[in-house]
C-alpha cells in the first residue's frame, strides 16, 4: 500500500509530460499529411529488384495506381510481387484514430530527425509496431521500421524526388529479416528436422513516370 | 534396325501398352479440371507464406505451372506405368512360350535384346513426352500463359521464369525426366532378363525405386551418406532445368551417372541373355 502512495506522485508529475509527448508527436504527422492534403491520387511504374537468396527473380515491373485516402493497386504484365509494409507511399497511412503514437526519443538540439513509435488500436493489426524516422526540416518520412509478433521485420529508406509540386519516393530500399517457415507449420519429422534459417535480403523499389492528380477514378481500384 | 522396328510393333500392338498412356490421360485430365474449379484455392495455399507480405498480381496459375506441378508426381507413379511393359519385354516371351522360337531365327541374342532394349526406351520416352505435352497442352489451353513461379511448399522463397524463357527450359526438364525414368526401364529390363514371369521383374523394381526413394529422403547420417550411391537421388534432375542460374554442372553429373546406371544395367541384362538356358 506505501508502495502505491509513493509511485502516485511520480505518476502525477510525469504524466502531463506524456500527454504532451503523444500531442507533439501527432503534431508531426499532421505536418506530414496537411503537406500532402493536395495529393488526390497518382500513377508511377515501378521496378523491383529483389535480393534475397531464397527469391531467385529477374527484376519485376507493374504500374502503381494510388488514390487517396487508402485505395492501391498494381497491374503488370507479368506475376509481380510488392511488398505491402513500406513498398509504396501513402502520407495518411498512420492515422491518429487508428494508432497510438508517441514520440521515440527526445528531440536533440540541432537535430532535424525524429523517432516516432506507432502502435494500431485496431484489433486486426495488432501484433505490429512501427517506428517512423521523420525529417522535421522538410516533413517527409525518410524510414519505416516495422516489427511484427511473429519475428518479421522489414525496414524500409525512402529517397525522394520532386515530381510536379510534391515530393514522392524515387527509391525505397526495403530491409527484410523474416523466419523462413510460417511458425505453425510443422515439417519432415520433428525432431530430426534441423531449426530453419532466417530470410534476410534486400528489395529495392524504384519510382519513375509519376502521374499525379490525373483524376483516377474508383472503378480502377475495384477487383475483377 | 528391322528387329527393332520388329519389337516395336509386337509392344505396342498389344493393348495393355496403352494402359500406361490411358492411366497418365485420365491423372492429366482429372488433374487439371479439378485444379481449375478450385483455382482459388490452390491459389491461396500455394501463395499463402507470401500473402501476408506481399500483393501479388499476374497469372500466377497458368498452364506451365500447372505441367511442372503435375510433373512433381513423375517419381511415384510414371515408374511403375514405365515396368508395367518394361519389365515385361524379356520375360514375357518365357510367360508365352516364344522364346525359344524367337531364339531359333538367325539374329543373334545380342541383336536381339538390344532390339528389345531400345524398344523399351522408345516406350519410356514416349510415354514421358505423351504425358509432359498432354500436362502443357492442357494446362495451356484451361489455365493460359505467363511466368513460372517455382515455389517448394512451405518455404518462404520462390523461382520466378520469365514466360519467354519457359518453353527452352520445359524442353530441357522433358529431356531430362525422360533420361531419369529410362533407369527405372533398364532396372525393369535387367529383371525382366533374369526372370521367367513378368510380375517379378515389375514389382522388383518397383520395390528398388520406392527403397531408394525412402533411404534417400531419410534425415539420418547414415542415409545421407548413402544417397549419393542411389540412382534414384539423381532422378529429379528435370526440376534444376527450373533453377536460376541452371546449374549446369549439377545436371551434367546427373545425366553421367544415370547414363552410366543404364550401360552397366544393360550389359548385366545382355551377359545374363546371351547365358541363358532356353532348353529346361
Amino acid at each position: 500500500m506505501k508502495k502505491i502512495f509513493l509511485w502516485l506522485p511520480i505518476f502525477f508529475l510525469l504524466f502531463p509530460s506524456w500527454i504532451r509527448a503523444d500531442e507533439e508527436a501527432v503534431r508531426y504527422l499532421d505536418a506530414i499529411e496537411k503537406k500532402y492534403s493536395g495529393l488526390k491520387d497518382y500513377i508511377a511504374d515501378v521496378n523491383v529488384h529483389f535480393d534475397i537468396e531464397t527469391f531467385k527473380t529477374p527484376d519485376m515491373q507493374a504500374k502503381l495506381y494510388f488514390k487517396a485516402p487508402d485505395k492501391m493497386k498494381v497491374e503488370s504484365r507479368g506475376v509481380f510481387f510488392f511488398p505491402r509494409e513500406g513498398g509504396y507511399f501513402n502520407p495518411a497511412l498512420f492515422k491518429k484514430e487508428d494508432f497510438e503514437i508517441r514520440v521515440l526519443e527526445p528531440v536533440a538540439e540541432g537535430k532535424k530527425d525524429i523517432k516516432l513509435k506507432i502502435v494500431p488500436k485496431k484489433k486486426e493489426k495488432m501484433g505490429q509496431e512501427f517506428i517512423l524516422l521523420i525529417d522535421r526540416n522538410d516533413n517527409l518520412v525518410r524510414e519505416i521500421h516495422t516489427s511484427q509478433f511473429d519475428g518479421r521485420e522489414t525496414k524500409a529508406k525512402i529517397e525522394y524526388g520532386r515530381f510536379g509540386s510534391f515530393e514522392l519516393p524515387r527509391y525505397i530500399l526495403l530491409a527484410l529479416d523474416f523466419p523462413s517457415v510460417e511458425p505453425n507449420e510443422r515439417r519432415g519429422f520433428g525432431p530430426f528436422e534441423q531449426k530453419s534459417e532466417r530470410v534476410t535480403g534486400t528489395i529495392e523499389i524504384t519510382y519513375t513516370n509519376y502521374k499525379v492528380n490525373t483524376g483516377l477514378k474508383d472503378e480502377i481500384f475495384t477487383p475483377k | 534396325m528391322k528387329l527393332f522396328w520388329f519389337e516395336t510393333y509386337k509392344t505396342f500392338s498389344r493393348w495393355r501398352t496403352y494402359i500406361s498412356f490411358l492411366a497418365l490421360a485420365s491423372v492429366v485430365i482429372v488433374s487439371e479440371v479439378v485444379m481449375k474449379l478450385s483455382a482459388s484455392e490452390i491459389l491461396f495455399r500455394m501463395m499463402k507464406v507470401f500473402q501476408k507480405d506481399f500483393l501479388i498480381s499476374g497469372n500466377v496459375l497458368n498452364g506451365w505451372f500447372i505441367a511442372s506441378f503435375i510433373m512433381n508426381s513423375l517419381h511415384i507413379h510414371i515408374p511403375f506405368l514405365i515396368t508395367l511393359v518394361a519389365g515385361d519385354m524379356v520375360s514375357g516371351e518365357a510367360t508365352s512360350g516364344t522364346v525359344r522360337l524367337l531364339l531359333i531365327r538367325p539374329p543373334s541374342r545380342s541383336k536381339i535384346i538390344t532390339a528389345k532394349y531400345l524398344t523399351a526406351l522408345c516406350y519410356t520416352a514416349g510415354l514421358v513426352l505423351f504425358f509432359a505435352f498432354l500436362c502443357l497442352l492442357l494446362g495451356l489451353v484451361l489455365f493460359g500463359s505467363g511466368d513460372l513461379i517455382v515455389h517448394h511448399y512451405g518455404k518462404f522463397g520462390f523461382v520466378l521464369i520469365p514466360e519467354a524463357q519457359i518453353p527452352l527450359r520445359m524442353l530441357l526438364a522433358f529431356a531430362s525426366a525422360v533420361w531419369s525414368m529410362t533407369v527405372v526401364a533398364s532396372l525393369a529390363f535387367l529383371f525382366s532378363a533374369l526372370a521367367e514371369n513378368s510380375v517379378g521383374p515389375i514389382i522388383g523394381s518397383m520395390a528398388v525405386v520406392i527403397a531408394f526413394l525412402v533411404f534417400g529422403n531419410l534425415p539420418l547420417d547414415f542415409f545421407r551418406d548413402l544417397s549419393p550411391y542411389l540412382f534414384t537421388t539423381y532422378m529429379n534432375l528435370w526440376q534444376l532445368s527450373f533453377d536460376i542460374p541452371i546449374p549446369w554442372g549439377s545436371i551434367g553429373r546427373s545425366v553421367i551417372i544415370l547414363g552410366l546406371h543404364n550401360i552397366g544395367l544393360f550389359l548385366i541384362a545382355l551377359i545374363i541373355y546371351r547365358k541363358k538356358d532356353i532348353k529346361s
